[in-house]
């Protein structure tokens, strides 16, 4: 299991995902925003999704405890298996989010799945910012 | 829209099929099918899997180095669009692929031919080896003669026999 010291490491576990990221999930943020960078003893960790089923998915707005505040984020990548077309990622990746939608960070370099640009929903800020896609 | 090549076989990925894969240092991998999928997901390395493009490349078992396989690699510097461009490389598309097949055909024609080769002398070995149990062709063909001059003359003291 991942043990998050001063600086949070990941470890990589390779077994399957049953369910993509619901509460308790520890994510990694991957925008360049402090909260998100600094770090701390405790992993961010997932305490509430904003979905009908408590399941997230990618496109959906999750609440984060982060540095022992609350905050939202979208998940932008998760390690388990999709549809059939879109990328599988190795780590649960989220990007920080205010509450109207605007992202916290400024820039994005890990690579953000397309099929977000398809998705319901206002995402265009967080598309703006990223650097790469897959 | 691009047909991109399987990581672990090398084999084609058209538009609709296969998976891809985003690793945490964002490279990305692609699949053609499952196979490919778990056979990456057992670690396995392509360059020694025996049935993938990577193994036979490397082991030299494929043509490797050639002129006509210059055409598939990537260039990352876009070309301006140009209409008579565009239909010549179709043309010269279509021809290119007809020399590489002849090529990589010719490439493992000779590979082969020395097994071919080797396979005779196996044969040449092997009879010299168990001689013994062959019937020489000439065998008992002087035997076979006497008996027939032996009828042969049976047969003329017959006839003169007859004719007193």
């Amino acid at each position: 299991m991942a043990e998050a010291t001063l600086c949070a490491k990941h470890n990589a576990s390779v077994s399957a995902v049953a369910a993509a990221i619901q509460k308790m999930t520890r994510v990694r943020v991957v925008d360049n925003s402090s909260l998100g960078n600094t770090p701390y003893h405790r992993a961010p960790r997932v305490i509430h999704v904003y979905s009908k089923n408590s399941v997230g998915k990618v496109g959906d707005r999750v609440l984060l405890a982060i540095k022992g505040q609350k905050k939202k984020a979208l998940i932008v990548g998760h390690k388990m298996p999709g549809s059939r077309m879109t990328p599988r990622f190795d780590s649960n990746n989220v990007v920080l989010i205010e509450d109207n939608g605007n992202p916290t960070g400024t820039r994005i370099k890990v690579p953000i799945p397309t099929h977000l640009r398809r998705m319901e929903g206002d995402y265009s800020k967080v598309l703006a910012i990223a650097s790469s896609f897959v | 829209m691009r047909i991109e090549k399987c990581y672990f076989c090398s084999g084609p990925v058209y538009p609709g099929h296969g998976a891809m894969f985003v690793r945490n240092d964002c490279k990305t991998f692609r699949f053609c099918r499952s196979k490919c999928i778990k056979n990456f997901k057992k670690k396995r390395n392509p360059r020694k899997t025996r049935w993938t493009k990577a193994f036979r490349k490397s082991a030299g078992k494929e043509l490797t180095v050639d002129n006509s396989l210059e055409f598939e690699k990537r260039r990352n510097t876009p070309v301006k669009y140009n209409r008579e461009l565009w239909q010549k490389t179709v043309e010269a598309m279509k021809r290119v692929e007809e020399i590489k097949q002849k090529r990589q055909a010719r490439f493992i024609l000779n590979r082969l031919k020395k097994g071919k080769q080797l396979e005779k002398e196996e044969a040449i070995n092997e009879v010299k080896k168990n001689i013994h149990l062959i019937k020489a062709p000439h065998a008992g063909k002087s035997k076979q003669l006497e008996d027939k001059m032996v009828q042969q003359l049976q047969e003329d003291v017959d006839m003169g026999d007859e004719n007193n």
